[in-house]
């Protein structure tokens, strides 16, 4: 199992990532509850980031094409926290505006832009 | 060897609190279980050398996102008749199939051979990483010398949605 | 000589024109009259200084104003060049069009469009000028149209008479057919040598059969522009614009665009000398045709058109015959005298409250006495009649026509017979013209100054203010003067003279046609002849419309041809003609595209087709669109399986 993982270091971070963003395709499609789904965008945000990270250490070539090297990577991941954290505070402000106006945080009754 | 033992220890903890946010009924539990999978997910950042990261997620999302859905979770204080069941549609469970099919060739594609193995005998430079890779002052360089004007964006962007945030709860302004 | 204020010359105007046509509305009229004439002036003044430095050696001044465009082997300067030919044009064109300018403030200024009609007029400067000066064919067609379209406008000024506005449609439809070949022969010029700049063609050698097919499509342009058979049907209607505007544009400068073309690539048609010989026999033919039609007129301005019609069918003579200096002669002396005879006209239809009909005039001399000097002095002109400018440079032709030897080696098929004879038919066709040119100006002269009046009532008739009649002066006096251009070479040798001399003047400008110039004939016999029958016309309109009896003198002429002149009095039916042969299956064949393209192919399919095509789909597509987010994610999911699926599994190595 340690060899294992040691012969296929880069898989296993991909793996885990595309489980960790399947989870949270997953809860975007199926959970009516409109933070959960924003949760679960988090979740499919942060796999992303773990791709970043994975491929910034374990990279298929040699030397970087980018400047700053392999550290564009996580210069990725930093701009996607920076996003992730706007959108979640747009997000939330937004189910909270829509639960004043229907009381409801079901994303399947909210299937029209007007009242 | 710590290594690899960390490693499925902190997977198993990412994906046991991923899955519950996805089961859990009350979104108060799943809040919960995120915290703890982006505790698990930092763990995995400091295995792949990425320190700042590691920490970034720790402050930013453990801390101050989580925060904020716990906060909106408690104001809006459900009621358990509101929470809503789980149904599913057709529609739903096409999706649902989609996705794992997705995961699956991701997976698929990523244990395959076109992934160069890192085994024994490509342990070398290229796998140990370099002297301060993923510390602060290499992703700093990198932030500020090759990616300074989005840097500077990121700033806008989040000011931008501060003011948004704030105009669209307040309601009446 | 390269230079850099040519560009000043076209630009004064331009600029003029601007402003008179962003802010004339709300400028002061005195301000606008300031601008529209000061501009005109300085570039006059600018012309002139430019002429009088000349350079003796190499009389070229030269400006490459900015690359316009390049694409692939093609490059086009907007550039200017000034040298004898076109000095002198843009002297004509800048000082008649000055002297038309002062006219116009008396005739126009109770026009309420006036800062329009002045706007156009010097865009109109502009655009002749860039036709004048521009250094390659390219520049000179942005003219040849700018030209065309300030025509459009001023024919069409008072646009709210349909027909009026209908002229203005035709001459530009006219001319479009022109410019077509125009641009044909542009493209083959340049496809056949890489270059429009006239430096260029003029020292291109050219096959005989580029060289003809060039000639004659350039020459279809300037069978349009300058009003020729067949396509000169839109000069008599364009009388429908302002007088002064006729003056200017359908009798001094505009219409000898073609002639001036036809000069400047002297090269190019002596290259073609059978095309040379289309343009002296369309001469000759339009030149006694319009007569013919010109003798039985009672517009007092179509008269004038038809006759300015006749005096380009002269000037192709001249350049067909490959005199061009005499062509281009006579185009200068035209200028004068035919702008004071439109001008003389304007004053009367000015002074008779609109009055047009030669019928409706008569005995005008006692009311309007500097008008009728001057329109007499343009009229002994015109007839040539010694020794005014019209009798040399009319005669010059002539006699260039007679002795030419540009056809002495064209032949018709192998073996037949040579066209030696060609320049005397010409010179008979062109005498003949010249007897009635003089008949139907004196006549037309009778009819509206002599005899009775014979006006409406109530009307009475006043002599024009002084800024009207003092244009009138100066071009009536440049007709008298500009005889000197024309006096032949061996009278004025050696003395000061000779450098005036046209023939002289513009000696190297233009290529010599293939059988070379004519050599030394004595002018003599032609000009008692040319005498003879200018006062042979004078004599006949004498006959029949004496004063005293003006008013019948259509009676009488009726009686001794009734059949021809009825034709006459028809314009040969031509314009009939047209509408049977072009118009009407024009109109038909567009109503029929209308039905079954517009109204069912473009309306019906296209348009409410493509409407119902989309609300249809849109139909279909609404089901998908039921708002619920959730079932777009799980779409949205299926895409991404598909991509990934294609990149990452098919694309595999």
């Amino acid at each position: 199992m340690v060899d294992f993982f040691h012969a296929h270091q880069a898989q296993h971070y991909l793996v885990l990532a595309a489980l960790l963003f399947a989870l949270g395709a997953a809860g975007v499609v199926l959970r009516r509850n409109a933070i959960i789904v924003l949760m679960s965008i988090e979740l499919m945000l942060n796999a992303v980031n773990l791709t970043f990270l994975a491929f910034a250490r374990f990279p298929l070539v040699a030397n970087s094409p980018m400047q700053g090297g392999f550290s564009q990577g996580h210069a990725a991941v930093f701009f996607v926290i920076a996003t992730a954290a706007a959108e979640a505070a747009v997000g939330l402000a937004i189910i909270i505006a829509v639960f004043r106006s229907r009381t409801s945080v079901n994303v399947d009754e909210f299937d029209s832009l007007k009242l | 060897m710590a290594e690899a033992v960390l490693f499925y220890l902190f997977a198993a903890g990412v994906l046991a609190g991923g899955s519950q946010v996805v089961l859990r009924r009350n979104p108060i539990y799943g809040a919960v279980s995120l915290v703890g999978c982006f505790f698990f997910l930092a763990g995995i950042y400091v295995l792949l050398s990425a320190h700042l990261i590691a920490i970034l997620q720790v402050l930013v999302y453990a801390g101050a996102v989580m925060v904020l859905f716990v906060f909106v979770i408690m104001l809006l204080n459900l009621k358990e008749e509101e929470l809503g069941e789980l149904r599913f549609t057709f529609w739903k469970v096409v999706g649902l199939v989609a996705v794992l099919a997705t995961a699956a060739v991701i997976a698929w594609r990523a244990l395959g051979p076109a992934y160069p193995s890192t085994g024994p005998a490509r342990d070398n430079a290229i796998l140990l990483a370099a002297e301060g890779f993923g510390g602060v002052k290499a992703v700093g360089r990198t932030l500020y010398l090759a990616a300074v004007l989005p840097f500077e964006l990121t700033s806008l962007l989040l000011l931008v949605a501060i003011v948004a945030a704030v105009v669209v709860a307040k309601g009446k302004i | 000589m390269e230079v850099s204020w040519l560009h000043l010359i076209p630009l004064l105007p331009l600029a003029g024109a601007a402003v008179c046509g962003l802010l004339g509305k709300w400028l002061p009229k005195a301000w606008l009259y300031a601008i529209a004439l000061v501009t005109v002036l300085l570039s006059f003044c600018i012309g002139l200084t430019g002429f009088l430095r000349l350079p003796e050696e190499v009389p070229i001044f030269h400006e490459v104003a900015f690359n316009w465009f390049s694409a692939g082997s093609l490059h086009v300067d907007m550039g200017f060049l000034f040298d004898r030919l076109s000095g002198a044009l843009t002297l004509v064109v800048t000082g008649v069009g000055f002297l038309i300018h002062v006219y116009s403030v008396g005739y126009m200024d109770e026009d309420p469009g006036y800062w329009r009609y002045f706007a156009y007029l010097n865009l109109f400067i502009a655009a002749m000028l860039t036709l004048v000066l521009g250094d390659n064919l390219v520049a000179m067609f942005v003219g040849w149209e700018g030209v065309g379209l300030c025509s459009y406008l001023l024919i069409g000024f008072w646009y709210t008479d349909e027909e009026k506005a209908y002229a203005g449609r035709k001459a530009f439809v006219v001319n479009r057919i022109g410019d077509v070949g125009f641009l044909i022969g542009i493209f083959v010029l340049f496809n056949a040598t890489g270059s429009v700049s006239f430096a260029q063609l003029g020292v291109a050698p050219l096959t005989l059969a580029t060289a003809s097919i060039a000639a004659l499509c350039l020459f279809i342009g300037a069978i349009g522009k300058s009003a020729q058979l067949p396509l000169y049907v839109w000069l008599p209607d364009a009388m429908a614009g302002p007088t002064p505007v006729s003056a200017l544009i359908h009798a001094a400068t505009m219409v000898t665009a073609g002639v001036y073309m036809v000069a400047r690539m002297s090269h190019l048609y002596t290259s073609a000398p059978g095309v040379l010989a289309l343009v002296a026999l369309v001469g000759a033919l339009t030149a006694l045709w319009a007569a013919l039609i010109g003798t039985a007129q009672n517009d007092i301005k179509r008269v004038l058109a038809y006759s300015t019609v006749s005096q380009l069918g002269f000037m192709f003579i001249g350049v067909g015959v490959g005199a061009f200096f005499a062509g281009t002669m006579h185009l200068v002396t035209h200028a004068f005298f035919k702008a004071c005879l439109f001008l003389g006209s304007g004053a009367v239809i000015h002074g008779l409250a609109g009055e047009q009909d030669l019928r409706r005039m008569g005995g005008l001399r006692k009311y309007m006495p500097q008008t009728a000097w001057t329109f007499a002095v343009a009229t002994v002109a015109i007839s040539g009649i010694f020794p005014i400018s019209g009798f040399f440079s009319k005669d010059e032709i002539l006699a260039q026509a007679l002795h030419t030897k540009a056809y002495d080696f064209l032949t018709l098929g192998p073996g037949g017979p040579h066209l030696t004879s060609l320049g005397t038919i010409l010179y008979l066709v062109g005498s003949f013209t010249a007897l009635i040119t003089s008949f139907y100006m004196w006549r037309c002269y009778f009819l509206a100054f002599e005899g009775e009046y014979r006006g409406p009532e109530g009307v009475h008739p006043h002599e024009s203010p002084g800024i009207m009649t003092s244009p009138l002066w100066i071009l009536a006096a440049l007709s008298v003067l500009s005889l000197v251009i024309g006096l032949p070479e061996p009278w004025v040798r050696g003395s000061f003279l000779e450098h005036l001399n046209w023939e002289h003047f513009t000696g190297r400008l233009f290529s010599p046609p293939r059988g070379g110039p004519p050599a030394g004939f004595s002018p003599w016999p032609g000009y008692l002849v040319a005498l003879a029958i200018g006062w042979a016309g004078f004599g006949l309109a004498w006959l029949l419309y004496a004063p005293a009896r003006a008013a019948s003198g259509d009676d009488r002429f009726a009686a001794l041809f009734p059949r021809l002149r009825n034709a006459f009095a028809n314009k040969f039916w031509v314009d009939e003609f047209y509408d049977w042969l072009v118009v009407r299956p024009l109109w038909s064949f567009a109503r029929g595209l209308w039905r079954i393209f517009d109204a069912t192919i473009i309306d019906g399919l296209f348009i409410n087709g493509s409407a119902q095509l989309v609300a249809w789909v849109a139909a279909l597509a609404r089901r998908f669109q039921n708002g619920d987010v959730q079932r777009y994610a799980a779409v949205t999911a299926l895409g991404v399986l598909a991509l990934v699926y294609a990149f990452l599994l098919r694309s595999s190595p």
